[in-house]
């Protein structure tokens, strides 16, 4: 059923998901092979058994004979002998007892068994149901034509078909949190995409005589013919023909369709066309879009994980390279912290921006760096340039359609080496979610980047007015971060989306006017925790929930994860996952890290966890920031942004990684962080509204 | 385990919220192992599993045949996410194990959901499928009473389990119930009643089975 493939998105998945999903639709794939080969095989002794029996519906054959083996039936036995489903009279020995005692004729029989024994009678079932399915409008007549045709075809199949024409099969079988595999991954699909661009045009059909050829065909006779029990001799003789003939033919060419993939992706990953790879890209999104008129929700439509940029960066169009970069080699610990970094630094990019004018963007771009990340470095662009593009509002759809034309001149990401690779990323604030993400393909090398892209967004109408659309673009660094060189925001409620009118606007750095004058401007939630500086050198020992944690030499912090309180939802039925992690600045960023355990389904969740920080003077507290964040753990997926606190003296700044960044504790942080110094050993509790971002300011 | 050796492929697929235990389940009966582990399935997954299914005789005069059965279990996301991947799936599968978590009052509030969800998308309307409340063991935690499951499962005429992923207790038997179900459904439409089919034609043929067929599943 390509339809419902087509009306099927993958596109919201990430690339690990589609690759699981994938490597999940290959083992189907496998396991389908093998009973089709023993659905062929129950077929061709069908047709055996058929051949003996002689009469045919059509025939015209006396009564006073077996139906099937021509002997001569006694009178008497006419009355009892005639089979109820070909309405053959047939003698005793051809008759077979069923299991709900009935008879059938041994051909009759024969064929109902391998009704059951093929699956048939639930694609027959199946048929009645989707042919009859009414409101299915112009999809209905070809999903008719489709299922009749081939009706065997699961979604499984349909949709390993067609992700085979943009992902080759695997090379190895991709570890979930492996990211720089998977990266890779999603790389080495996009190259396999260059079997020819063309081919994905005519993707179904393309499809279907490439991978389905003699197999597909076979099957649809010998299916015909057993829907139609009475078929001419001649006919079955044919039928028999291309059966025999199938099973090698067909098992050659459906097995190595994957294979010879394969090596075309390998082979021609080095040399392809960063365009024809785009181009590839964008018809597989063509082909998928049906499905977002079916969508409910936007939200089901998250296309991409924030992490996506950070993955991004291990991507070279020699996707099988980074194999041997053994710095990319992340243990899952650190994966997952990846995963959260760059989402922090998400988050900090956007408080960044409030605090830096319009001129600033060179200083605005240096928060674009994640502070916990030791990775990439880039040049700060001084942003040029415009973006050309329509909005418009398709009420038949519910959906949102930005057509992203291209770019002028826009400013090189790495001005030495004349680098640019730009994509358009868009949000319609004020969601910042990754829900709210699109994004286009990557053009390389050029600052004149053409796209023509449709980035569609589910939403009602009457929701448009109270947001605005956020484009932004970006340079995506292969083995760097990705540097922003521009954006604008382009407010929806005073817009004719009505017609389709082009749009040139001119880039500018980040406006303070599209982020949230605070971090506390969202209400994401309280956290209850309770402070204890330890003095040094007191002979205690301190029993912490059960963790017996001796003094040492230095003093100790340590840090009480009470509760928190009405936190986000961000799993189905109302829940979160959450979890806390905390940094204590300065230092280096990972060896500080700690985190609490996963409180499952719960917005105000007890962790009852201690954090303890050794080897610390008192007076190093003053000069010391701590952070806690609070996530919504997302397995395999990144973790999920709750919102964070942060404790300091609130005055003066922190070196954080390579930058300085200004403590800016609000009262509620700095005095209990104050407390705590002030009364040594005693706890100092406190509730602490969470900032809905962790973004630092720069310091001076 | 992907040779043809066996008389019949039969597809089952696992339902319901997000954490209620569907891959535990799966995986329970399929390797008898549990894994306490919360990993969040991602999208779609299957098991496999062969068994021998022994033919009830109703009258009891023959004895039952037995025949090998290979059991393609699909495990979908619960997450509502993934869930226009998920229930394209729900078409492709013979029967159907609604799983919902005996903990969580809200995962079997939404079994009704899921009901609906499998009504439009499944092979036929009334397809077989067996009501699973899991996760037994944690009877300190229950929140759903087996009244009031049951009751639900009465009123949709499916049968009730009551299992734990955990301790293994009734995986097998839900299973296999719903194995025998989908082989009921299957004699059913294929060797009809004889005296359904004497009022057709000579040209009925064995694919016109009515898609809406009620069979009593109690």
């Amino acid at each position: 059923m390509p339809e419902v493939v087509d009306m099927l998105s993958m596109g919201f998945l990430s690339d690990s998901e589609r690759e699981l999903i994938l490597e999940v639709l290959r083992r189907d794939e496998e396991l389908r092979q093998a009973e089709e080969q023993r659905v062929r095989k129950l077929k061709t002794e069908l047709l055996d058994v058929k051949r003996k029996g002689a009469k045919r519906g059509s025939g015209k054959y006396s009564q006073h004979s077996c139906g099937r083996c021509q002997e001569p039936l006694s009178r008497l036995s006419i009355f009892s002998s005639q089979c109820k489903m070909c309405h053959h009279h047939v003698c005793r020995n051809c008759q077979t007892v069923l299991s709900n005692g009935f008879w059938l004729c041994s051909v009759c029989a024969k064929e109902s068994d391998l009704k059951k024994r093929t699956g048939d009678w639930f694609y027959d079932q199946r048929v009645n149901r989707f042919t009859t399915t009414p409101g299915h409008d112009l999809v209905q007549v070809s999903l008719k034509k489709k299922l009749l045709s081939n009706l065997r075809e699961t979604t499984g199949e349909g949709l390993l078909k067609s992700a085979e024409i943009i992902t080759d099969p695997p090379i190895p079988v991709p570890l979930p949190r492996q990211k720089t595999q998977i990266a890779d991954k999603g790389q080495s699909s996009k190259s396999s995409g260059s079997v020819p661009s063309k081919k994905s045009l005519e993707s179904k059909e393309g499809v279907q005589c490439d991978t389905g050829s003699a197999e597909n065909i076979t099957i649809q006779s010998s299916k015909a013919e057993t829907k139609s029990g009475n078929v001419t001799p001649d006919q079955s003789r044919k039928q028999n023909r291309s059966l025999q003939s199938s099973p090698a033919g067909s098992s050659v060419s459906s097995l190595t369709v994957p294979v010879k993939a394969a090596v075309d992706s390998t082979t021609s990953e080095a040399n392809t066309a960063p365009e024809e790879k785009l181009s590839t890209e964008q018809e597989v999104d063509r082909l998928f879009k049906k499905s977002i008129r079916r969508a409910p929700k936007p939200t089901e439509h998250v296309s991409t994980l924030d992490l996506r940029d950070a993955c991004d960066t291990s991507k070279t169009s020699m996707g099988s390279r980074s194999y041997s970069v053994p710095g990319l080699d992340v243990k899952e610990d650190e994966e997952e912290e990846d995963d959260i970094d760059s989402l922090v630094s998400f988050h900090k990019r956007t408080l960044a921006s409030s605090s830096s004018s319009l001129n600033s963007s060179k200083s605005t771009l240096g928060s674009l760096m994640s502070i916990y990340s030791e990775a990439g470095d880039f040049d700060s662009v001084d942003v040029s340039g415009d973006v050309v593009f329509s909005i418009i509002y398709d009420e038949h759809t519910q959906n949102l359609h930005v057509f992203i034309k291209e770019c002028h001149g826009l400013a090189y990401a790495d001005a030495s080496r004349q680098l640019c690779n730009p994509y358009v990323k868009c949000y319609l604030l004020p969601d910042k979610s990754r829900q709210s993400k699109r994004k286009t393909t990557i053009k390389r090398n050029t600052i004149n980047p053409v796209y023509k892209e449709t980035l569609k967004y589910s939403i009602s109408r009457s929701q448009l007015f109270t947001r605005s659309l956020l484009i932004s673009v970006w340079h995506h660094g292969r083995l760097s971060r990705n540097a922003f060189l521009g954006e604008t925001e382009i407010s929806l409620d005073s817009r004719d989306l009505d017609t389709p009118c082009e749009d040139c606007v001119v880039l500018m750095g980040k406006t303070p006017s599209a982020m949230p004058a605070s971090s506390f401007a969202q209400y994401k939630g309280e956290l209850v925790i309770s402070l204890k500086y330890i003095p040094p050198k007191k002979p205690t020992t301190e029993k912490t929930k059960g963790k017996k944690a001796a003094t040492e030499e230095g003093g100790e912090l340590h840090v009480l994860i009470k509760e928190a309180k009405n936190l986000m939802a961000m799993k189905p039925g109302g829940t979160s996952d959450s979890f806390v992690k905390g940094y204590l600045y300065p230092a280096k960023a990972k060896t500080t890290k700690k985190k609490t355990p996963v409180v499952k389904k719960n917005l105000n969740p007890h962790y009852d966890h201690t954090f303890v920080y050794k080897d610390l003077a008192l007076e190093q507290l003053k000069e010391m920031c701590l952070e806690l964040t609070v996530w919504d753990r997302e397995a395999m997926l990144s973790n999920e942004f709750l919102g964070g606190v942060r404790l300091s003296s609130g005055k003066g700044a922190v070196k954080i990684g390579k930058e300085e960044v200004e403590m800016d504790s609000v009262e509620e942080e700095s005095s209990l962080w104050e407390k705590m110094m002030q009364y040594p050993d005693s706890w100092a509790e406190g509730t602490l509204p969470l900032r809905s971002t962790m973004g630092k300011s720069k310091g001076k | 385990m992907t040779d043809g050796d066996y008389d019949y492929l039969i597809k089952l697929l696992a339902l319901g919220d997000s954490g209620v235990g569907k891959t535990t389940f799966l995986y329970r009966y399929t390797d008898n192992k549990f894994n306490p582990k919360f990993i969040t399935t991602v999208g779609i997954d299957f098991r496999e599993k062969r068994v021998v299914y022994t033919t009830s005789n109703p009258n009891g005069t023959t004895a039952g045949k037995t025949f090998k059965v290979h059991l393609q279990l699909w495990d979908t996301a619960g997450q509502e996410r993934f869930r226009s991947l998920t229930t394209a799936f729900f078409r492709d599968a013979m029967g159907f194990l609604l799983m919902f978590d005996l903990t969580s009052q809200q995962s079997f509030l939404n079994v009704r959901n899921w009901m609906s969800q499998l009504q439009a998308n499944a092979y036929c309307e009334n397809p077989d499928i067996v009501l699973v409340g899991n996760k037994a063991d944690l009877a300190d935690q229950r929140e759903v009473q087996e009244k009031q499951a049951k009751e639900l499962a009465d009123k949709y005429r499916i049968p009730y389990f009551e299992t734990s992923a955990a301790t293994g207790a009734e995986v097998d038997k839900a299973v296999i119930t719903l194995l025998d179900l989908v082989m009921k459904r299957m004699e059913q439409c294929v060797d009809k009643p004889p005296a359904e089919s004497a009022n057709g034609t000579g040209a009925t043929k064995l694919g016109d089975a009515q898609p809406n067929e009620k069979k009593c599943a109690c």
